[in-house]
């Protein structure tokens, strides 16, 4: 479960993210949306213990982020737009690695069963700058999965990938869900939200505009006619459409 | 349409040279911009404002004969650029643009003699910097600077020139058949047949050099004079001779005399390469991609990836799943070491080097030859204290574009420094006891000379073997908490910053680091004194080093482990967000 409870980042006096508070409960998947600069990033920066937020306290399943970000971190992965890999260590290479700082005990069987998910069986010994650009978002994946982790965030997961491989990304995500992991999408492709997410989230100045179920948005942001789509709903939530 | 390259050049330069003003306004670079200037005018300018400072060279009161045998040795070299630009290249002609000119210059309505001349406009900025640099580092040795420069510019104009326009007579020739073997024979054949043109006319000729004068530098000088000014070779090596000649003028009237026909065979090849019609946009696509790739790889800290073929390394150990995590950090940086730093490498290394080592001291009847060779072994101990920290970079310096990653695994900041910190310290230490092995076995077998007795060489051996590592950990940590602390000074990310300013902040960092370095081993001074002094009155004054170095070494341990703890504590608080470029 991921607990959020007023938390702001400043860089200097710019506010990036102001006063946020929310909660994702394990098994929903939460989508992050807002226009460009909205703070969607920063936000899950903080929420991964990599930039420390300036007020507010972040709970991961009940470990505070700030106090025990250890804990907090044994239990969470975060899968950033732009795959970022050790140059020099092979995709085998990674995985033992990553299995060593996050102690996972025989990690063999998970981490050959995760590379014939993920297809990438034949290319264990490649380096990433012999694999494509899908294939190394594939390789972030196995390495942040390798560890079960309860708490998942993806900063937009559909990045590079190809049409099989956006279907595998959305049927795990959603297995993920299934299992009980609690997960944080940030995305503009407001469809994927649609598709994949259970409830949503909308920033826009580092502010919280509205949140809730993707039932409910529709119902709150619906025209009279009462079809609203998330794309509608985005729209006139952050007042976009007007412009 | 040429206005508009020219127009893209253009901004190109003065957005980069207002880019640099602009972050002046940043304390760091204006410190570094100010002690950058002081630098290059001391060691430059100052040379060409004709303040004082000591001169002297060839240009200034050189005779005749000197300057043609410099000519005639430009000339060679020269010759020699161009041989090569022939015989070596196997690749198609390809110029080399960045992928955002490929992206919007080679779909646009631009001819191909239209792109010849942007490169060649590009290449002239690269050529004027370069003459610009050339021109300081040769005015030192006196002349007038404006004949180095005009001097230069041809030289580098027309090498450039040349080596564009081997590239289209290459692809040329493979697009008439003839093979780049074929081609290499030919030319080949025809260095071989001037080479033996030379030689038959030096030895019918000339005397023949005394080999026993080999260490007569006057000897050897008059020799190459007679050979290269008289003869076969100074008409093999007119075209070039001309070229080189404006640079060596000694003054405005013998400038102007050259200038004509250097200027002229710029010319001449200038046209040669904007009226080649070859195919070259296909190569250079690929090109400029593998460019992007060296530079993005170079600009991250991955040297060797910039210059080798994408080969996975065999790891040094296998890494087991469970135990401490700052093993894995040490793990993944010694395979970005490489196979040069594995410890069987290091382990054969240090047998074979007793071996060499013993050989030698048995072989040699000199012990004094032989304790020399203990003791500059000795020396490069000490000297890789200086030059590791600059070789050795597979630690926090080499990870920090990726701190984004590390801050995200579940390790406490000194996990993650005391793990980034030991593989260029293992590695260092393993270059070092290999050094200290060597050292030991040519002093033991030689004890008479060394002024060393067979124990007191143990017990020196003994404790260096024991403070080394200790010390190898302080010297990394200044240049991995340097980075940490003030990581705009230092070169991390991919944007690598260049400019007067980057040189004096590096030379600002060079001072801090020493001074750092001088301060951690004060402590560890006065721990080897408080046991050295009182022990040298009871034992063997060598033998008392043993014990002082390990007293040491346990201070310097503890200041480590105490560096370490605030190398951790600053990485936990780095905020990559506002100091690092991380993508």
């Amino acid at each position: 479960m991921i607990e959020v409870d007023s938390l702001t980042k400043l860089y200097g006096d710019f506010v990036a993210v102001d006063s946020l508070s929310f909660c994702v409960q394990p098994g929903e998947v939460m989508g992050l949306v807002g226009p460009n600069g909205a703070g969607k990033t920063t936000t899950l920066r903080c929420l991964a213990g990599i930039i420390p937020p300036t007020r507010g306290s972040v709970r991961i399943c009940g470990c505070d982020l700030v106090r025990d970000p250890i804990a907090a971190k044994r239990i969470l992965a975060w899968f950033t737009d732009e795959p970022r890999l050790f140059e020099y260590l092979t995709v085998e290479q990674h995985l033992a690695f990553t299995a060593r700082i996050y102690q996972v005990a025989d990690y063999e069987a998970a981490a050959n069963l995760l590379l014939e998910e993920l297809e990438l069986s034949d290319k264990k010994t490649a380096l990433p700058s012999q694999l494509s650009r899908g294939m190394k978002q594939k390789l972030v994946i196995a390495c942040g999965l390798l560890h079960d982790p309860k708490v998942i965030y993806f900063d937009e997961p559909l990045t590079g990938l190809d049409p099989i491989g956006i279907r595998r990304m959305k049927d795990s995500i959603l297995k993920r869900s299934r299992q009980g992991a609690a997960i944080i999408i940030s995305s503009h492709l407001l469809h994927l939200v649609q598709e994949i997410c259970s409830h949503i989230l909308i920033l826009k100045n580092g502010r919280k505009i509205n949140s809730g179920t993707i039932q409910e948005m529709a119902r709150q942001y619906s025209d009279e006619a009462g079809d609203a789509n998330l794309e509608a709903v985005f729209f006139r939530a952050t007042g976009e459409g007007d412009k | 349409m040429f206005s508009a390259l020219i127009y893209l050049q253009y901004r190109s330069i003065t957005n980069r040279l207002l880019l640099r003003f602009k972050r002046l306004r940043q304390p760091k670079y204006l410190l570094g911009a100010i002690v950058g200037a002081i630098y290059f005018y001391f060691y430059f300018f100052r040379y060409l404002f004709g303040l004082p400072g000591r001169r002297s060279g060839f240009a200034l009161g050189s005779s005749p004969e000197t300057l043609a045998l410099y000519e005639a040795l430009g000339a060679a070299v020269f010759l020699i650029a161009v041989l090569l630009a022939w015989l070596l290249p196997h690749e198609r002609a390809a110029l080399a643009f960045s992928e955002a000119e490929v992206a919007f210059l080679f779909p646009a309505p631009i001819s191909r003699r239209g792109l010849i001349h942007f490169k060649l406009l590009r290449s002239q900025a690269a050529i004027l910097f370069t003459t610009f640099i050339l021109m300081l580092v040769t005015n030192r040795f006196g002349g007038r600077f404006w004949i180095h420069a005009a001097g230069w510019w041809l030289i580098l104009s027309t090498l450039n020139l040349h080596l564009l326009g081997s590239s289209f007579a290459r692809t040329l020739l493979l697009e008439r058949g003839i093979s780049n073997w074929r081609r290499r024979f030919l030319i080949l054949g025809f260095v071989i047949i001037a080479a033996l043109v030379v030689i038959i006319w030096s030895r019918r000729t000339l005397p023949a050099f005394d080999f026993s004068q080999m260490t007569d530098l006057k000897a050897i000088q008059d020799y190459l004079e007679a050979v290269l000014t008289s003869g076969p070779l100074p008409w093999l090596l007119y075209p070039f001779r001309l070229v080189v000649r404006p640079y060596l003028a000694p003054d405005l009237h013998s400038f102007l005399l050259a200038l004509l026909p250097a200027l002229a065979i710029t010319a001449l090849h200038y046209g040669w390469v904007t009226r080649s019609d070859i195919a070259f946009e296909e190569a250079s696509v690929e090109a400029s991609r593998k460019l992007a790739q060296k530079i993005a790889a170079v600009r991250s800290g991955n040297y060797q990836a910039a210059h080798t073929k994408a080969k996975g390394k065999r790891a040094p150990f296998i890494l087991r799943s469970t135990g401490s995590p700052v093993v894995a950090l040490l793990w993944k940086n010694l395979i970005s070491a490489g196979q040069m730093f594995s410890a069987r490498l290091w382990l054969l290394l240090a047998v074979v080097a007793v071996m060499i080592s013993s050989f030698v001291a048995q072989s040699s009847d000199n012990s004094n030859l032989v304790s020399a060779l203990g003791y500059a072994a000795a020396l490069v101990i000490v000297w890789s204290l200086a030059i590791a920290p600059h070789i050795l970079r597979q630690d926090l310096r080499q990870d920090l574009p990726l701190a984004d990653v590390l801050k995200m695994y579940p390790l406490r900041g000194w996990e993650v420094a005391l793990g980034e910190l030991l593989a260029p310290v293992a590695i260092l230490t393993g270059v070092q006891w290999v050094l200290l092995l060597i050292s030991g076995v040519l002093l033991w077998t030689a004890p008479a000379s060394s002024n060393l007795t067979r124990s007191a060489l143990f017990a020196i051996g003994a404790g260096a073997a024991v403070v080394l590592p200790m010390f190898d950990l302080i010297l990394f940590q200044i240049p991995n908490a340097a980075v940490l602390l003030f990581p705009a000074w230092f070169q991390v990310g991919k944007e690598r910053a260049q400019g007067i300013e980057v040189t004096g902040q590096r030379i600002i960092a060079v001072f801090a680091q020493l001074l750092a370095f001088i301060l951690a081993l004060i402590p560890a001074a006065i721990a080897f004194a408080t046991v050295f002094f009182p022990l040298q009155m009871v034992i063997n004054r060598a033998v008392a080093v043993a014990p002082a170095l390990i007293a040491s070494a346990l201070v310097l341990g503890a200041e480590a482990a105490l560096g370490i703890l605030l190398l951790g504590q600053v990485f936990e608080r780095l905020d990559v967000s506002s100091e690092i470029p991380t993508s």
